[in-house]
């Protein structure tokens, strides 16, 4: 008679390392304390069991496949596992507790557009991160009810500056505010009213409202169907080393675009 | 005939006894109250004075609290012995209510001074969690143990203890402290001050073409330390106070 563990022993044999993700104090430690011959790394948002081997995931994930995604593709790029690992992936679906437990071989697939979008720019993860978030909760509550688009420029300020003019007064001239900062989201929500592009520096100092880029558009390629915004917003990342993200007011999808190329589209009312 | 009981010394003595005893079990509740209203079970959480005190099925509130009812206690216990006639406390009396609140104020600083100190403690272990450097630890050892050598200091002087000594090392640290920071930081303060003013007036802003000292290039990032600029794929992080040493230029648009 066979057991349901020994069923389904398979998913857990012969894997180089276990990820966790967001576990508890005392499962981490168990383990550690296990005796078991196997790399354990711990993937969150934040490190809350002190682990050596942490993977920081720059956003609340719902779909589960990107979450493991993700983490493995980080996992490989901070050089906790190597390309073609096996990897044991415990996770969360339904509670806050792990419940669920998968067998990921990782890939150069897995390294994931998302995570190169965050390490590789040249903005800091955590102003990406923010920028994000805010163009995720402008595309989900829009201004006033009414859908609403938005375009930012994220990092080498001084260069978009250089290839882009003012359209109106700069709202930001002389202040010192950074995305992330509490009264930043109704500022930016306010501000998107008129088109033109927020420009962010890399630390993530709020430089300029109302601009309009005028990078070399020629050659540019994005999908059919986008707009000036989004053309202007891919344009921009080939001319500088900026990221820009882009929330359109016609479909409502958030997309980051990186070296004049679309790198990522996610549909804010999935997270 | 009740009148007379009542003018019974012991009577009266038990009286107020009871009356000082009940006030003071009074201001004990009320002084924590007053303690958790304003946050302070919260604020002393994760110190070493706390934890000890949650060791002894206690808490830092109700140490402090029981011991404002025993200080009155005491002086309840006092007047009723004064009153009862049992002491000839004209001498006793005198030397006592020096002693007393001076005590009680040298505990209260003791406790507030190490409280203080786990909490300096934290707060520098708390920000300095990022260095990945074993031995940051220290700062925040030798900040906790400061603050508790000022309370000490604070404590004894109440009790009328020479301290003369203790003060001149007080002393002896501070200056060393002040004067090896002054000189390993000049430069540092030095941009720090620059750069309030670069915040205040920005001269220049992000974008702008300048060239400060040596070096010329698109501004990146103003800081309140340095101010990146960049050049041709190279990014100078040039230290503020170069702005009022040497001046800085910008081309106008």
């Amino acid at each position: 008679m066979d057991t349901v563990s020994e069923l389904l022993s398979d998913i857990v044999e012969n894997a180089d390392a276990v990820a966790l993700f967001s576990p508890t104090g005392s499962l981490y430690e168990r383990f550690v304390d296990a005796d078991i011959d196997l790399d354990v790394i711990v993937v969150g948002t934040e490190n809350g069991v002190d682990a050596d081997a942490f993977v920081e995931i720059p956003l609340e994930f719902t779909d589960i496949t990107d979450l493991v995604e993700f983490g493995i593709g980080a996992a490989v790029g901070d050089g906790y596992i190597e390309e073609g690992d096996v990897v044991i992936c415990a996770t969360s679906v339904f509670d806050e507790e792990i419940d669920t437990v998968s067998r990921v071989r990782a890939a150069e697939s897995v390294h994931s557009d998302l995570y190169d979008l965050f390490v590789n720019s040249r903005a800091e993860p955590e102003v990406i991160r923010s920028v994000l978030e805010v163009a995720i909760d402008l595309g989900k509550k829009g201004q006033k009810g009414k859908p609403v688009g938005a375009l930012f420029v994220v990092g080498d300020a001084g260069n978009v500056m250089n290839k882009s003019r003012p359209l109106s007064y700069n709202p930001f001239e002389k202040s010192h505010v950074h995305v992330g900062d509490p009264i930043v989201n109704v500022m930016l929500k306010e501000f998107s009213r008129l088109d033109g592009a927020f420009v962010i520096s890399d630390s993530g100092k709020i430089v300029s409202a109302y601009r309009y880029l005028e990078p070399d558009a020629k050659g540019i390629d994005i999908p059919k169907g986008l707009g000036a915004r989004h053309m202007a917003g891919g344009a921009i990342t080939r001319d500088t080393n900026a990221t820009s993200i882009v929330l359109s007011e016609s479909d409502g999808l958030v997309r980051a675009f990186k070296g004049g190329n679309l790198i990522l589209e996610i549909d804010p009312e999935e997270y | 005939m009740q009148v007379s009981i009542l003018r019974e010394p012991l009577v009266l003595a038990l009286v107020v006894f009871v009356g000082i005893v009940a006030l003071g079990y009074v201001f004990g509740q009320f002084t924590k109250r007053v303690l958790t209203a304003i946050g302070v079970g919260t604020a002393v959480e994760g110190t070493a004075f706390e934890r000890t005190a949650q060791g002894l099925g206690s808490s830092t509130v109700s140490v402090v609290s029981r011991l404002s009812s025993w200080f009155i206690y005491g002086v309840g216990l006092l007047f009723a012995l004064y009153v009862a006639g049992v002491l000839d406390v004209s001498v006793l009396f005198a030397e006592l209510t020096w002693l007393l609140p001076r005590a009680f104020i040298a505990l209260f600083v003791i406790i507030v001074g190490i409280i203080a100190g786990d909490k300096v403690e934290v707060l520098f272990n708390e920000r300095l969690r990022g260095v990945k450097f074993p031995e940051v630890g220290l700062i925040g050892t030798v900040a906790k143990y400061s603050v508790i050598y000022v309370a000490v200091l604070i404590a004894l002087g109440q009790l009328g203890i020479a301290t003369n000594a203790l003060l001149v090392l007080l002393a002896v640290y501070v200056f060393g402290l002040v004067f090896l920071g002054g000189i390993a930081g000049r430069d540092l303060l030095a941009s720090g001050v620059a750069g309030l003013y670069l915040f205040l007036n920005e001269p220049y802003g992000i974008g702008d073409r300048v060239q400060i000292g040596d070096r010329a290039g698109v501004v990146q990032e103003i800081e309140l330390f340095v101010t990146r600029i960049e050049d041709d794929g190279t990014e100078y992080i040039v230290p503020n106070r170069t702005v009022f040493e040497e001046g800085a230029s910008k081309r106008l648009p």
